[in-house]
């Protein structure tokens, strides 16, 4: 197992050698509830997403802004525990090859004991993790378990990070980095700083690593523009916005957000 | 060893665990304090404002009648009598000094009890810097007078309703903003808690309190063998205790909010009915569920209404060093009614749980010498006080 390639990592070479750049949505496991969002991950599959980032539900989502935060809320009524998510990543491993990266925060992790959860990440198939709380300063406690278990730590950079920041963050970065378009929380944004582009080139001036962006990504418009300098988009809060306002018609928010899912895609192509 | 360590922690506790985007600032924070903390001009400045605009040394006031009751001698540290009404004063004045010196323009702040957003508005007023304090709608019913006070001093008190509507949920809400706002934005934590180097900056500005009184036995020729203070996020128990754990034979005891009791899981008693995890940017004992969720505390003490505890105190929890208790709300009503009557002093609920813990180890304090820290006065609290009193049927 050990040897085997990272997905992420051999998805991120091929898409290198053919110019292009990945659509990786974003929602959290249980949101409205844990059929409906099995749903909506099949949905996206089928309807461009290149990874999927699934995360779980904690219930003080400090980095998160109104939108994830009421997700989780919707998730977190759902009693959805660390069981649920690896039974939800094992069935979608029985439909699909997608890479799958896991994101939260640090508490549930350590809750579940660090190295069990690495264990049991291994074997329903998660091949990325992303915790949002833990910087490289306390990275390790995570490091030790999982990078035995193949799967990449990703970190994120932030417009606040300078160069000592890039350097360290690259240096302990697996998969790809997350840059983080905002100085802010998640959420969509009508328009991104200007800065992103020429940050997204200081990165990979100082190590050649795909840079995937996210926080703040809402329309096929700004997709267009970001896959001329990133390997990856990431959307979260405006996916996950069908949600919240069609809260009481799940054929709708499965067919809103393919319909979503599709134009991104296109406009990555 | 000095705890923190060069990482921040304290032996397995404490930490940085917070978004990419704020490093810079912990960073930046973190060397910045390094180099002025030692700096005589600094340490000059922060000590000419504790004692001529916050009114320090506060007294050690020897509590004859309570004394007497308990047959032991007991001495109240005043941190009543401190401007603002409570211990507060001393970590935000050493905080706003920080944040002029570094140029910030604005400051955020979460609070409770209303006691540190009462503080942080103050020296906002004083150094003429942009002031919001973030606080739950819980606490904003219950701590209506604070609100007012802040807002007379100029400060935007912005309500947050999220989770709990606690100090937690305030917390999170200044996280959001300063992850925002944070190439101009200094955030003022409240106790001795949060990220690195946060506990150690609030611990080293409240260390005022153990020093005052270590020089205040000194003059009386006393030493104490028992140490007592309430835990909220521990920022007031640890500027009493600090001074203090190099003398092996003084006694600690850190007094946490028991609420309906700890059986109820109504309480919010972090060390003791909880376990270790991480919130807020470190990793120390607290209240959550099997799967690592963040359960909702519970006290009649608004500042004590928190899920967690400052890194030091797990630490020392762990290492029995000090010795970390309870109180019922019931108790600490009994002693804010029992300090009113034995001493003419309205203790904050929040201090009423140390003095509530002199009945719970009364047979151990005979003959002994003990410290009581008063970190603060019960004005803010006559509403709740009476709401208890009526609801409970008890006597005034
Ligand atoms: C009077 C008083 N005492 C104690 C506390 C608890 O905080 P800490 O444990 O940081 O001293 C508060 C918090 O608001 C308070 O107002």
């Amino acid at each position: 197992m050990a040897n085997n390639i990272n997905k992420i990592d051999e998805l991120f070479a091929n898409y290198k050698k053919a110019g292009k750049t990945a659509f990786i949505p974003f929602i959290s496991i249980g949101d409205p509830d844990i059929e409906t969002s099995f749903d909506i991950a099949k949905a996206l599959i089928s309807n461009g997403a290149d990874m999927i980032e699934l995360g779980y539900p904690f219930s003080d989502p400090m980095a998160d802004g109104k939108v994830i935060q009421k997700s989780y809320e919707r998730a977190l009524k759902n009693r959805v525990t660390m069981a649920d998510a690896f039974n939800f990543v094992a069935r979608l491993r029985e439909i699909s090859e997608i890479p799958v990266i896991f994101f939260t925060y640090y508490n549930p992790i350590f809750a579940y004991r660090t190295s069990e959860f690495a264990d049991s990440a291994s074997a329903a198939g998660i091949d990325g993790v992303l915790v949002v709380d833990l910087p490289p300063e306390e990275s390790f406690e995570l490091k030790q378990f999982i990078d035995k278990k193949n799967i990449d730590q990703i970190f994120l950079l932030a417009p606040t990070s300078d160069v000592s920041r890039i350097k360290l963050i690259t240096s302990y970065a697996k998969g790809f980095v997350y840059y983080v378009s905002v100085t802010g929380v998640t959420g969509a944004r009508r328009s991104l700083p200007a800065e992103m582009r020429s940050k997204v080139e200081e990165i990979k001036n100082i190590k050649d690593i795909p840079v995937g962006i996210g926080f703040g990504i809402s329309s096929p418009e700004q997709a267009e523009e970001i896959k001329n300098y990133a390997d990856a988009i990431i959307i979260g809060s405006k996916i996950i916005q069908f949600i919240e306002n069609n809260l009481n018609d799940k054929k709708n928010i499965i067919k809103s957000i393919s319909e979503f899912s599709c134009g991104i895609k296109s406009s990555l192509m | 060893m000095k705890y923190p360590d060069s990482r921040g922690h304290f032996g397995e506790y404490g930490g940085r665990y917070i978004s990419e985007t704020l490093m810079p600032a912990i960073l930046e924070l973190e060397e910045f304090y390094k180099k002025i903390k030692n700096n005589k001009e600094f340490k000059d400045e922060l000590r000419s404002y504790l004692k001529n605009y916050a009114g320090r040394p506060t007294p050690l006031y020897y509590a004859s009648r309570l004394s007497k009751l308990y047959s032991s001698n007991i001495y109240l540290k005043r941190e009543d009598l401190n401007h603002t009404g409570s211990h507060k004063l001393n970590n935000t004045l050493g905080q706003a000094l920080l944040a002029v010196k570094m140029g910030k323009k604005r400051i955020i702040a979460e609070t409770g009890a209303g006691q540190h957003g009462v503080a942080t508005a103050t020296v906002c007023a004083l150094f003429d810097i942009e002031c919001e304090v973030f606080m739950g709608i819980k606490d904003i019913e219950r701590q209506k007078q604070n609100v007012l006070r802040m807002e007379v001093l100029g400060a935007k008190v912005t309500p947050v309703s999220a989770g709990s509507s606690t100090l937690k949920d305030a917390m999170n809400e200044a996280i959001r903003d300063w992850i925002t706002n944070v190439r101009t934005t200094y955030y003022m934590i409240g106790t001795a808690a949060g990220m690195h180097p946060y506990p150690e900056i609030v611990r080293d500005f409240q260390s005022v309190i153990g020093k005052e009184v270590l020089k205040e036995l000194k003059q009386i020729d006393k030493f104490p063998d028992i140490l007592i203070a309430c835990i909220g996020g521990g920022s007031n128990a640890i500027g009493l205790f600090h001074p203090f754990l190099k003398y092996k034979e003084v006694k600690m005891y850190g007094v946490e909010a028991g609420g309906f009791g700890l059986g109820t899981g109504k309480h919010a008693a972090s060390i003791s009915g909880g376990k270790p995890g991480v919130l807020h940017g470190n990793k120390t004992y607290l209240l959550q569920d099997e799967d690592g969720r963040i359960k909702e505390a519970h006290s009649i003490a608004a500042g004590l209404d928190y899920p967690g505890v400052g890194p030091e105190h797990s630490f020392y929890a762990d290492k029995k060093r000090i010795i970390y208790d309870t109180i019922t709300d019931k108790e600490a009503i009994e002693a804010f009614k029992l300090l009113c009557r034995l001493e003419g002093i309205i203790p904050a609920i929040e201090s009423s749980h140390a003095v509530a813990y002199l009945d719970k180890i009364k047979n151990e304090i005979k003959g002994k010498t003990v410290i009581v820290n008063l970190s603060g006065r019960g004005d803010k609290d006559m509403e709740t006080i009476a709401g208890y009193i009526s609801e409970n049927k008890i006597t005034k």
